[in-house]
């Protein structure tokens, strides 16, 4: 476990230092599937059973296989050079990611002093921050993308922490609510290509007020 | 025939699955399709009023993942009233969205099939909230309506309907995050006090809601505050709000206006009763008269340099959300009787002006409201309709609104807060002069656009009537009504219940 966290903490610095879309996609890939990774290795240690395997198998079908899959699909077709690499600065949201960092450990231990796995709280909280301030700061689409999918994960994670896994039926909807949220997401970044020509989500001001 | 509850429930949440399915298939033929949704909604309604004839308020019903008690019954009847409202509107809206001389969608054909699935489907995930028994539940069908309806608001995939819609995902799915977050932490709270028995079944939760931590249950309130009152609209977290009704199809306007935030409202009430013994009515009551007055104050500025005739009524709604929202942050029972009621009155009348304000949309093929003058020469059923629902949902007697904002105002000065009454009342003054001001400017004056005529048909006229009739006897002689007066009152008990 603490090896996965460390892994964990090292993918999610690596996404914020994302230029390339097609990178960002892996990136998140590779998150998902450190998740997927503690999701059994918490299932094992309850206790086996349908529950055990189950989050951690759904987790690599979904957010490892469908959704990284269908994002990179959509990465094909975008061809503007601009929007495959971009120039923002990143060191910024490194530095970001690493006040979260101390954050989420003084967090822990005020909120829940004491509690086993600490770490893995921390960096969820990580995760949470990192998640919401790329979907925030970022302006391409596909990175909004991976930045609402790290905040689930994160939410996730700490979810299968504390409470060692939701209830089986919620836990079920969460993941069907994630995999309609990627579609629903993965149809208006296609329209978004085709009648803006960019998925740049700066073109898009036009409602105010 | 007798029918007992879960047998009507089963047939309510079957047969919208079954026709949009149909829909989606495209096999029927257009008038057919037609026929079909009317069928479908008013079957459906109809079973909504016989299970309030056959349900008795005094007994819960817990059938395996469903729980059904007064406050989810009242719910039910809203949202299927406005589904009835729904079926008997949407040929005159298609056909006119459709038309070939000024329809919005004339450069399509065939998508009357994908609408009609789609809308079902909103609806549908819409009663399983109100319907499902527990908190993760409630989380996962709420989650499940800003999916479907993001599809619904990009419906014309124009491009500021997509602007709309990805603001609407991106913002409601992160503020759904959060409510997600309160609800694990509602979760552990549970397995520290009372183990893992039930595991966030509302009805067991509500019943030892006090043995929950105070600390853990606290911070649970405000995640879930801060995440369903994004969905509701509550500002600040409002910015999604008025982009999405101003985009949407009309008819999804109404509903994701009338149904959907009042069902979030109920959501975000269950979560209350639950966390009210451990947190405390205070800091529930303050937090909620405080943001729900804040969203009114936000929305008045917004309202009178409006130019936008949806958005306008977008900002209204706020004003209403935030209305309700404070209307139960004052926990005695006339108040919340109140609120409940104003959902139902809000929920009819702001869907007939959202309908209004298609048809004056496709009668002038404009949105801006400083270019339409003189409706009641060039459109006078039209000009009528949106008169009535103006004078609706500003609060003017006789209509049902007046009644239910009547009651949430004299809450206030009941709940010993007269100064924040007076501050409702002078922010309520300022909504009616802003929106009155549009609307009078919108009827009178002399005409100077060339018009498309008088598009309101016999059918959605008579649906209007309907809708404004029914909310102003039901709020005006609740308790004289057979089932509804107990029904409410039983509601009003439910929502108070963790509060005695």
């Amino acid at each position: 476990m603490q090896y996965l966290v460390v892994l964990l903490i090292f993918a999610v610095f690596l996404q914020t230092r994302m230029t390339g879309l097609k990178r960002a996609v892996v990136c998140l890939a590779a998150q998902s599937g450190i998740i997927a990774c503690a999701c059994l290795v918490v299932g094992f240690s309850v206790g086996g059973g349908l529950h055990a395997v189950l989050p951690g198998l759904l987790t690599l079908v979904v957010k490892v296989i469908f959704i990284p899959g269908a994002m990179l699909r959509l990465v094909k077709k975008i061809t503007d050079d601009r929007e495959i690499t971009s120039t923002s600065r990143v060191n910024y949201s490194s530095l970001a990611a690493a006040v979260f960092l101390v954050m989420g450990y003084l967090l822990v231990d005020r909120l829940f002093p004491g509690i086993e796995g600490r770490d893995i709280i921390a960096a969820s909280i990580l995760m949470i921050m990192t998640g919401l301030s790329m979907m925030v700061l970022r302006k391409r689409a596909i990175i909004q993308m991976c930045g609402l999918i790290t905040l689930e994960n994160g939410i996730y994670l700490l979810g299968l922490l504390i409470t060692e896994g939701l209830p089986m039926v919620v836990e079920l909807g969460v993941f069907l609510d994630v995999l309609i949220a990627a579609v629903v997401l993965v149809i208006l970044t296609n329209r978004m290509s085709l009648s803006f020509m960019t998925t740049d989500t700066t073109v898009m001001r036009k409602l105010k007020g | 025939m007798e029918f007992t509850t879960t047998q009507l429930l089963y047939f309510i949440l079957a047969l919208p699955i079954i026709f949009s399915v149909t829909a989606a298939a495209n096999v029927l033929s257009l008038p057919l399709l037609h026929w079909a949704d009317r069928l479908t909604a008013t079957l459906v309604a109809g079973a909504a009023g016989l299970l309030l004839i056959t349900f008795n308020p005094d007994m819960p019903v817990h059938d395996g993942y469903f729980y059904i008690d007064a406050l989810s019954v009242w719910m039910l009847l809203i949202i299927s009233t406005l589904y009835l409202a729904f079926a008997w509107t949407s040929k005159a809206y298609l056909e006119r969205d459709t038309n070939i001389r000024y329809g919005y969608l004339r450069r399509f054909t065939h998508l009357e099939g994908r609408f009609y699935a789609l809308s079902h489907i909103f609806v549908w995930t819409m009663m399983l909230v109100v319907l499902v028994d527990s908190l993760g539940l409630m989380w996962v069908t709420i989650e499940a309506t800003t999916l479907v309806s993001a599809l619904l608001v990009a419906f014309k995939f124009t491009r500021t309907s997509l602007e709309a819609a990805w603001k609407y995902v991106m913002v409601c799915t992160v503020g759904i995050c959060l409510a997600l977050l309160g609800t694990i932490l509602v979760y552990y709270a549970q397995l520290g006090a009372l183990g893992g028995d039930m595991p966030l079944d509302w009805a067991y939760l509500a019943e030892h809601g006090s043995e929950l931590n105070p600390r853990l249950a606290k911070m649970a309130f405000c995640f879930l505050f801060v995440g369903y009152g994004t969905k509701i609209g509550l500002a600040p977290m409002h910015a999604w709000l008025p982009d999405t009704y101003s985009e949407a199809p009309s008819l999804t306007s109404g509903m994701l206006s009338g149904a959907l935030c009042t069902c979030v409202i109920y959501v975000l009430l269950r979560a209350t009763i639950i966390l009210m013994p451990a947190v405390g009515v205070d800091f529930i009551g303050t937090m909620s008269i405080f943001f729900g007055l804040l969203t009114i104050g936000i929305a008045i500025p917004f309202v009178v340099v409006q130019r936008d005739v949806k958005r306008m009524l977008a900002y209204s709604s706020m004003e209403n959300y935030g209305l309700m929202v404070a209307g139960f942050g004052l926990f005695i029972p006339m108040a919340v009787e109140a609120s409940l009621l104003h959902m139902m009155n809000h929920a009819f009348v702001k869907y007939i002006l959202f309908y209004m304000a298609g048809t004056i949309v496709e009668t002038y093929s404009t949105k801006n409201l400083m270019r339409i003058h003189g409706m009641i020469h060039q459109a006078p059923r039209t000009a009528m309709f949106w008169l009535l629902g103006i004078v609706g949902i500003l609060g003017m007697p006789p209509m049902g609104v007046f009644f239910s904002e009547f009651y949430i105002l004299a809450g206030f000065f009941k709940a010993n807060h007269p100064y924040l009454g007076i501050l409702a009342l002078v922010l309520l003054a300022g909504m009616l002069i802003g929106i009155l001001y549009h609307a009078m400017r919108m009827l009178g004056g002399r005409p100077k656009r060339k018009a498309a005529g008088e598009l309101m048909g016999r059918v959605d006229a008579l649906a209007m009537l309907v809708l404004l009739l029914g909310s102003g006897i039901v709020s005006g002689f609740i308790h004289e009504l057979p089932y509804l007066g107990e029904l409410l009152t039983k509601a009003a008990g439910i929502v108070m219940g963790g509060a005695l």
